[in-house]
């Protein structure tokens, strides 16, 4: 046995477990040290490792083969699920049990969530592929429909979503077998690019299809904002962090790796003018700015950050389909630093509602001094969501930024650009209608949120500091990755890039920031430090003392301006889109139906027969 | 000859069809499931010495092409064994009456007689007559549920299904005025001759009409919406999971032996292709559960006939992967059906009270729309590699169709699952019994149970069955073996011209 068996046994030991056992206090902590002992296991490991087992089906071999750019997923999942579990364990899975939920069940889809996808990302072969990729969509579904009535309606929205994607991989798997006679992934390597133009464009349209709808990319995004939003607290952490990047994971594999970049670049729409890689950027840059403005306008917490999910993914694609070894680290690593502050923001949003018992963003204002390490938490992961030093999104975004200039594409530089200033303003609506301004009266008691959850957001946001400030230890794992998928190695350091064209070293630019705050606090204390603490439910505006009767907290219609200004823009024609897609299939099984009802079947039979002879006799 | 041991496939279930009158009590219950027991047990027997070498049977020691001749190859040892086993498992354990049960009994025996011959029958003859015995059978079930609808149902289906018997015998009737034999052998040794031109294609048309009846082929297949509406749901479980089989069965033989055409593929494909849009999407509108797993039945129907028209054995690996599939979880569908009939609302918060109940619901259709690793998997990919690798852009066609109904299926089965674990039915104004209503009985549970435990161990011993399907689909796709095991003086005699 090799790590990876051991990894994949004890994974494959965990959903079993916690359905057994999910209800004991102490499994969160057992789930917790396994999950542990995975990542160190997984971390220290050589690679590619091949697992032991190998089955044999019609023929071809399944089996399950981990190198470099599957470990980088699959340590970033184990990550989140660490985080997720301890935050499971504690009064939060009190809380969740006792509104009528089932512990167990909510254990289980996580650990088998972590099974599917460290089968999927060690899958050697399409089949194994394809096994992986759907455990994932299923356990994916039960993670979601963990939270309630409105968490099951939201992920069967999802059902016609994954099954479409589903089958348009499993199309593709029959069409790759078809054509090449290998469902080997090492071996289509080196097949697939010499496809000819119309087969590959195909397999290209159906494989990009599945792997695009559950990363949510445009057009295909409508449902993952609710199915992660409305999931149970820690579920939702863990579904907005990692699950939608087993798309990013399958995208890459098949770009990079199976079909090559300079392959798809050749699949032309107009010759030397618009090709299918630059639909494939294009699609990313708009994924990054529509749901990004649509995250803006959530008034939901838990929305407004799943929104910004499908958005960041965006930035990932990008950086991959530019293909250079600076855009496709920044892609890879954007994955990681993405997960490390979303999954800190959820559980922070949910450990406000675990509180407050609400994540609505118009009832909500003040609780900095209640719940100060929440807030602080919040504040480091939107510094981080917004790409702003010294956390880590923002070495990410500079290194897609960097390539996108370098690449000399300036319209989809600006689209990046767009995104951050909606993500800006958006994450500021966040922070700001949760914990700054005026506390509300029924919100005065509220205590800070308990250390089973406060405990992994932190280590979440001092993880993204860390590598903000010294992002040469993500990028130790990025090179790795991106050796492994056969794409250019990023030349690195600790502090960052080392490159002819400019270097980036945070190390010296978070060390200039905290000198700088380091001065204001010297100037601030030095001129006596004179501040006057006012309580938060009366306060001080406009040259006089409002009490805490008068509601003046601006939480409600935030952006009024700037709403009025972009609000002709969302016209929802995804929306209309997915529902006529709906009303055309009503209207197909109603048509079908018809033929069902007929009054006098035996006639029928008759006309078919006499057709039949017909058609077979005069053929 | 110790195969003469085949002639018990038919006759043991006819023996305690008919032999309970003359007994006393006890034993007249056991005698049934002891048949079947026995038959599955030669079925167990015959499929391990024919996955080597398929045996055959003379009745009476008239030589072929004269006599009554059996052919079991390993693939009709399975189905032997299939059908004692469902049967065993939707036994008739209870009725209304004594005589009422009586009756339920016998013709449960009666047909699992008639699947047992047309799965070993070597001709047409003999097909027909068990095809008949079958469909009578199959009525006096169906009409036994005992309600208004389902005696009206039946009857619709009576007038269909005997013009079906009808037109399959006047295909029978064309096949020996050409040929003059009805022997599926000479009839494969002679086709080439007489048989592959528009008049025999007719012929295998007519056919293929009149066996599709019982096979729900898209065109004839409008009477299984309402039976298995109204039917008992063991008796709709019997003919969507048993029935439909064999008829397939019989079909796909013909197809190999007597009819392998271009022309007679494509007839395949396209009713194929027209049953599973038409039955997928007409359960997606279907408002109670029991018409959903019809026309879903139609669905995976239609995907067997797909997998059918694939010429060589990729193709028959396919289907019979397909059927037996959907050998195994119809039937345990129409069992958790029995008590969740009526409309889809009324399911829900049925999860609560039935939890096993609604896990295995969610098992079976994850199954049904090919979740890997589960079985249901391994045959839709058996299926769509085969379509994959044709050069006719129809069978493309067919591949697209396939995927498409295949979320439509995933939408509609969700949507019960959904409603099964939605909000309880407290909240509503519907008073509590109408709620306890929907509990499953033990024996449900069971039965279906029994499914879900067989299916299961089909999915962890998936990559020791796929050699025995890839045999068994040679095995099925040698017409030669056939020909030269059933007839093995024309065998040589041909050798020797």
């Amino acid at each position: 046995m090799n790590a990876l068996d051991i990894l994949l046994a004890l994974s494959a030991l965990m959903p079993p477990a916690a359905l057994l056992f999910g209800r004991w206090r102490g499994y969160a902590w057992l789930a917790g040290m396994v999950l542990t002992g995975q990542i160190i296991l997984l971390a220290g490991c050589d690679l590619p490792l091949a697992a032991g087992m190998n089955l044999e089906i019609f023929g071809r071999s399944v089996g399950w083969r981990l190198d470099a750019f599957g470990r980088f997923f699959a340590l970033i999942t184990l990550g989140v699920a660490l985080a997720s579990t301890v935050y499971m364990g504690g009064e939060w899975g009190e809380r969740h049990a006792a509104g009528g939920h089932s512990p167990r069940w909510l254990h289980g889809a996580l650990a088998g969530n972590v099974l599917a996808m460290l089968l999927l990302l060690s899958s050697q072969d399409l089949i194994a592929f394809f096994i992986g990729w759907e455990l994932t969509s299923w356990a994916g579904f039960l993670l979601m429909a963990q939270g309630g009535e409105k968490a099951l309606r939201a992920a069967l929205r999802y059902v016609p979503y994954a099954m479409s994607g589903a089958m348009a991989v499993l199309g593709g798997l029959a069409l790759t077998l078809a054509w090449t006679g290998t469902l080997d992934l090492a071996a289509l390597t080196g097949i697939m690019p010499t496809l000819d133009n119309t087969k590959l464009a195909l397999l290209l349209a159906l494989f990009g299809m599945g792997f695009s709808i559950k990363m949510g990319l445009l057009p295909f995004h409508l449902w993952q904002a609710p199915a992660y939003a409305e999931a149970a607290g820690a579920g939702t952490a863990f579904l907005g962090a990692i699950s939608a990047r087993m798309g990013l994971f399958a995208l890459a594999l098949l770009l990079v790796k199976l079909m090559t970049l300079t392959r798809v670049a050749d699949l032309a729409f107009i010759e030397g003018l618009f090709t299918a890689r630059d639909l494939l950027a294009w699609v990313a840059a708009l994924t990054i700015v529509l749901p990004t403005f649509t995250a803006l306008k959530q008034n939901d917490a838990r929305y407004l950050l799943a929104w910004h999910g499908i958005g960041q993914g965006g930035y990932m694609l990008l950086g991959i389909v530019i293909g250079d070894a600076t855009g496709s680290a920044g892609g890879l690593l954007h994955v990681f630093n993405y997960a490390t502050y979303q999954a800190a923001l959820v559980l922070a949003v949910f450990a406000v509602m675990h509180r407050t018992g609400t994540a609505d963003l118009n009832s909500l204002g003040g609780l900095v001094t209640r719940m100060p390490l929440t807030f602080l938490v919040m504040l480091l992961g939107i510094i981080g969501l917004a790409g702003l030093p010294p956390m880590n999104g923002f070495v990410s975004k500079w290194l897609v930024y960097r390539s996108l200039m370098l690449d000399g594409r300036p319209l989809l530089f600006l689209m990046t650009v767009i995104g951050t200033l909606g993500t800006i303003l958006s994450v500021y609506k966040l922070i700001h209608n949760t914990f700054l301004g005026q506390l509300r009266a029924e919100h005065e008691q509220i205590r800070e949120a308990p250390w089973s959850m406060t405990l992994p957001m932190l280590a979440l946001v001092i993880l993204a500091f860390v590598t903000g400030a010294a992002p040469g230890l993500a990028l130790s794992w990025v090179a790795e990755a991106q050796a492994a998928l056969g794409l250019p190695v990023l030349a690195y350091t600790l502090g960052g890039i080392e490159s002819p064209r400019g270097n980036l070293d945070m190390l010296w630019i978070v060390g200039v920031l905290f000198a700088g705050f380091g001065i204001g606090a010297l100037l601030f204390y030095g001129a006596g430090g004179r501040s006057k603490r006012v309580h938060q439910l009366d306060n001080y505006a406009g040259g006089h003392f409002l009490s805490a009767d008068v509601r003046y907290h601006y939480s409600d219609h935030f952006y009024a301006g700037l709403m009025h200004r972009i609000g002709p823009f969302y016209r929802s024609s995804f929306t209309r889109l997915e529902s006529a897609v709906a009303a055309a299939t009503d209207l197909a099984a109603s048509l079908m139906q018809v033929w069902y009802r007929q009054t006098v079947p035996a006639l029928t039979l008759l006309v078919a027969a006499v057709l039949g002879l017909s058609w077979m006799i005069w053929k | 000859m110790s195969h003469s041991l085949l002639a018990l496939v038919v006759a043991l279930p006819l023996l305690a069809a008919f032999l309970p009158p003359l007994l006393p009590g006890a034993i007249r219950r056991l005698l049934g499931p002891l048949a079947l027991l026995l038959v599955a047990a030669l079925g167990v027997y015959l499929w391990r010495i024919t996955l080597i070498e398929p045996v055959s049977l003379a009745l009476g020691d008239f030589r072929p092409p004269l006599g009554v001749v059996f052919y079991v190859d390993s693939v009709a040892a399975l189905f032997v064994l299939a059908v004692a086993l469902v049967t065993l498992l939707l036994w008739p354990w209870r009725g209304d009456t004594s005589e009422n049960l009586d009756r339920k009994q016998s013709l449960t025996l009666v047909l699992a007689a008639a699947c047992g011959g047309l799965a070993v029958s070597g001709d047409l003859f003999n097909v027909y007559v068990f095809y008949e015995l079958a469909a009578v059978a199959g009525y006096g079930l169906a009409a036994g549920g005992g309600t208004a609808a389902a005696r009206v149902a039946t009857f619709r289906y009576l007038i269909l299904g005997s013009l079906g018997s009808l037109l399959a015998l006047l295909g029978i009737t064309l096949i020996y005025f050409r040929a003059g034999t009805l022997n599926l052998a000479h009839l494969a040794d002679l086709a080439p001759q007489t048989l592959h031109d528009p008049f025999g294609l007719a012929a295998f048309f007519l056919i293929l009409l009149g066996l599709g009846v019982k096979a729900e082929l898209f065109l004839v297949n409008t009477w299984a919406p309402e039976i298995y509406a109204t039917a008992e749901a063991r008796v709709s479980a019997l003919l969507a999971g048993l029935v439909s089989k064999l008829a397939l069965l019989v079909l796909a033989r013909l197809l190999v032996l007597v009819f392998p055409l271009p022309e007679a593929r494509g007839a395949l494909l396209i009713l194929g292709m027209l049953g599973m849009l038409t039955g997928e999407f007409a359960a997606f509108r279907a408002r109670d559960i029991k018409r959903m797993l019809a026309w879903s039945s139609i669905g995976q129907l239609g995907a067997a006939f797909i997998a059918f028209s694939i010429p060589g054995s990729l193709g028959l690996a396919a289907g019979l992967a397909i059927a037996l599939h959907h050998l195994l979880v119809k039937p345990a569908l129409f069992l958790l059906a029995e008590r969740w009939g009526g409309g889809l609302a009324r399911l829900a918060g049925a999860a609560r009270r039935s939890p096993f109940g609604a896990a295995l619901f969610a098992l079976f259709a994850l199954s049904l729309i090919g979740v890997p690793p589960l079985p249901g998997f391994w045959a839709k990919y058996l299926l769509l590699s085969g379509l994959a690798a044709q050069p006719d852009n129809l069978y493309l066609l067919a591949g697209l169709v396939v995927l498409v109904t295949t979320v439509v299926e995933a939408v509609y089965l969700f949507r019960v699952i959904g409603m099964l674990h939605g909000r309880d039915a407290a909240h509503s104004e519907k008073p509590q019994n109408m709620a306890l209503d929907m509990t499953l009985p033990a024996s449900t549970l069971a039965g279906s149970g029994a499914f879900a435990a067989l299916l299961l161990a089909v999915a962890l011993a998936a990559p020791w069955l796929t050699a025995p399907l890839a045999r068994m689909a040679l095995q099925m796709n040698d017409s030669a073996a056939y020909v030269a095991r059933v007839l093995p003086a024309t065998a040589t005699s041909e050798a020797t011209k």
